[in-house]
């Protein structure tokens, strides 16, 4: 085991620490009072996928914490935040090897142990809480749970924090809630009578299992989400509220099979100043489940009862959020599970084929994209994709308040026609 | 030192496997009797054997160590030696005590390139260890998830995950056996070097060529992340309410990655072989990779590094990542001549000699 290397570093000559302390003490105690209150109760249990040095490095940074040597010490802070950034950056490494779905979960779980001894020692200090925000929720994004979900709750103090500094800032944000995210300029693709999707108001679970659900039929269903908070609260000026500093994926290019599509991080605010208010081009906050990151936001939805007719617990449910301007495209494609889409704000155009159509929509032949068409839907290629002509669907135009039911591998594409917001809830 | 010195020596920049102020710049590697024959570092520690055949580990793993040694391929979890008589994988949790956790005997007349490289196939250092191999091979080397072999005519052949271009055939689909990469084929290499996610071979004429992920610019081909940090120099107002930079490299990986470059003129994947120029047109001699970094030694005896640089591992006493080749001022400020790199994960080793 290494000794802390000498606290001669340049960060003590430049921060004059006593001061410092004094002024970020209350953010400090906030979030000490969250962690384990003796060394012993942080367990750093890990199977043997996880190395030996790598564990060394976790209970360094642990002893760092917990030692004499206290972290509001610039010596002992400094040493704190190299051993997190090691720990943060070899884990990243092993969660980038093999596919997202087969990282073994111990070594999310240290990634997430980097973030929270990297965020501890960033709120040793004062003045970096948007910064230590971030490093939460890049924990909360790529870790795993570990400490009954530690960073979440950090986040929350940090937020508080937050507030109190910035509440004047907060008030000169523009946007009225609700306003322009309609657009009036979009040409509405027309939906002729034979597509049409059927509605039903407020149907008994009984009806939609034996009509819809076991026939696999699509269905939209209204009335059943006008009750939930969201359909009233949630505005631009909401979401900054609540997530603006919080930092989401965003699918940067109009659609995901584009040779110029790329995935980013960005902060919610950024995201939307740079892609819903400016629309030089498209980024989407697609498939992303925001309401494990932000439960704020999870209490002003509900999960529609019709998903317990699932075989899954409520647990196995998968919630989305899709939020982006006007002009978002999900090629055709198919998920593996049931899905209610749940539209809030805005309108998206959505077209169905049922899974015997397949044939007929050519799916990519790579083992990435075998579930998804190569056909543009609302511009194909006839001479390449011939077949396409003949293969029947559905359509709508899904408006606030309305839930589409999509059945198991039913092809769907879906282009949004004002700005929109839909939370996906995907069960089996 | 009052012996006259060695003239040859290592030197290291970067990770050395335990907390210290980063870019701390080359450090001498401590001479052993006889000469460091071989240097093979792992992310923790380093391996060296010495002239004398003596296997010496130096950082974060220590211990009683086995006699003799010829080779060694270490890692976090076992390290594999070439011993006299046998290939050996000792566990590293226990500080190679007791005995190995494998061993395959060699038999007499019984050869091999050097480790990764065995009688008859090439190990890993990770159970089952040893792997059969179709092909003959003057050089193997592994990345995390890939393999790329030079073969006995200077062809280049690649196999493993291919999501990050890594292997240079132009998809993105896994290769499970050894495959020709033909945008190379014509074109004798001498070399080749694979990081974790990328690759990098040297022609017979001294050019150099890479593919497959340029995350950190470690293809010194344009790089999205180290484009967006670089102008933050002069926008020093309200620094705190500005979103970090130093997390703008960690990149999202979700099921449902898709292929392709990044918008705009930056590559983050090349799927095939890129040719590179060095400054001033220098021919390479050798080539190696770190994890998200490569290093390129000229016949002239220059060092040029590029890609991650966060740990000093590019040896320009910074942190900085560069996504284009940069000469190691070192050498030729200490009056020395590059021979040879070898990179570590997150380190680079470099052997020297007085001009």
């Amino acid at each position: 085991m290494s000794q802390p290397s000498s606290p001669e570093g340049r960060a003590r000559s430049s921060s004059p620490a006593a001061d410092q302390v004094s002024a970020g003490n209350a953010l400090w105690a906030d979030v000490r009072a969250l962690l384990p209150s003796t060394k012993k109760d942080l367990k750093l249990d890990f199977s043997e996928k996880v190395e030996e040095s790598v564990i060394s490095l976790l209970q360094q940074a642990r002893d760092l914490l917990y030692g004499a040597g206290s972290l509001c010490s610039g010596g002992t802070r400094e040493t704190c935040l190299q051993v997190s950034e090691i720990i943060i950056d070899y884990s990243w490494e092993k969660l980038n090897i093999g596919t997202w779905r087969d990282v073994d979960k111990d070594w999310r779980r240290v990634y997430s142990y980097g973030c929270l001894f990297k965020v501890l020692c960033m709120c040793s200090e004062q003045g970096t809480i948007a910064d230590a925000i971030r490093v939460c929720d890049m924990g909360l994004l790529m870790g795993a749970s570990i400490l009954d979900n530690i960073l979440v709750r950090i986040i929350n103090v940090l937020q508080k924090h937050l507030t109190y500094g910035k509440r004047s800032a907060e008030e000169d944000t523009k946007e009225s809630p609700r306003k322009k995210i309609r657009n009036d300029h979009t040409t509405i693709p027309s939906v002729k009578s034979e597509e049409v999707i059927p509605r039903l108001h407020c149907p008994s679970l009984e009806h939609f299992r034996e009509n819809y659900m076991i026939p696999q039929k699509p269905v939209i269903l209204e009335g059943i989400v006008d009750h939930w908070p969201c359909m009233k609260k949630w505005s631009l000026d909401y979401l900054r509220q609540i997530a603006g500093c919080r930092t989401v994926p965003v699918e940067v290019g109009s659609r995901y099979t584009d040779e110029e599509w790329s995935q980013t991080l960005m902060i919610v605010n950024d995201f939307i100043d740079q892609y819903i208010v400016n629309k030089n081009s498209i980024g989407y906050l697609a498939q992303h489940q925001l309401f494990d990151q932000i439960p704020e936001l999870k209490q002003d939805i509900c999960i529609p009862d019709y998903c317990s007719l699932g075989e899954g617990e409520e647990d196995d449910i998968t919630i989305n959020a899709w939020f982006g301007p006007e002009g978002t495209i999900s090629p055709l494609h198919q998920d593996p599970q049931q899905n209610l889409l749940v539209q809030v704000i805005g309108r998206k155009y959505i077209r169905l084929y049922s899974p015997q159509e397949s044939e007929n929509l050519y799916p990519h032949e790579t083992q990435i994209l075998h579930n998804t068409s190569q056909v543009d839907v609302e511009d194909p290629d006839l001479v390449k994709f011939p077949k396409f002509e003949r293969a029947a669907f559905q359509a709508c135009i899904l408006t606030p308040g309305q839930v589409l039911f999509i059945p198991v591998k039913y092809w769907h594409y879906v282009r949004s026609l004002d700005v929109s917001f839909s939370v996906s809830f995907w069960w089996s | 030192m009052v012996e006259p010195g060695p003239q040859r020596g290592w030197f290291v920049f970067g990770f050395r496997g335990v907390a210290e102020p980063p870019a701390a710049g080359a450090q001498r590697v401590e001479p052993e009797p006889g000469g460091i024959r071989v240097v093979r570092p792992a992310w923790s520690y380093t391996g060296l054997v010495t002239g004398r055949g003596r296997l010496v580990l130096r950082g974060l793993l220590a211990g009683p160590l086995p006699g003799r040694c010829r080779d060694l391929l270490p890692s976090e979890s076992h390290v594999l030696l070439r011993r006299g008589a046998a290939l050996e994988a000792w566990a590293r949790g226990a500080g190679l005590c007791g005995g190995p956790a494998w061993r395959r005997r060699l038999h007499p007349g019984e050869t091999a390139g050097p480790l990764p490289l065995a009688p008859g196939g090439y190990v890993t250092p990770r159970p089952p260890f040893l792997h059969p191999l179709p092909l003959p091979a003057r050089k193997l080397v592994l990345g995390h998830e890939h393999a790329a072999l030079l073969g006995p005519a200077g062809t280049v052949y690649t196999w493993g995950s291919s999501r990050h271009g890594q292997l240079g055939h132009g998809g993105l689909e896994p290769v499970s056996e050894p495959r020709l990469v033909e945008a190379l084929h014509g074109v004798p290499m001498g070399d080749v070097a694979a990081g974790g996610w990328h690759s990098v071979s040297v022609s017979e004429g001294g050019d150099l060529y890479a593919w497959g992920w340029n995350e950190s610019g470690q293809l010194a081909l344009p790089c999205k992340a180290l484009a967006e940090k670089r102008p933050p120099a002069a926008a020093s107002v309200s620094q705190h309410e500005e979103p970090g930079a130093g997390e703008a490299e960690l990149k999202l990986v979700s099921p449902k990655a898709a292929p392709g470059a990044e918008a705009g003129d930056f590559i983050s994947i090349q799927a095939f072989p890129a040719l590179l120029d060095l400054p001033e047109g220098s021919e390479v001699s050798k080539v190696s990779c770190g994890s998200r970094h490569t290093a390129a030694v000229t016949r002239t005896g220059e060092l040029y590094t590029w890609g991650w640089g966060k740990y000093g591992q590019l040896g320009h006493s910074d942190t900085a990542s560069s996504d284009q080749p940069r000469q190691v001022g070192y050498f030729p400020a200490n009056g020395l001549s590059v021979e040879d790199v070898v990179c570590g994960p997150w380190n680079t080793y470099i052997c020297a000699v007085e001009k």
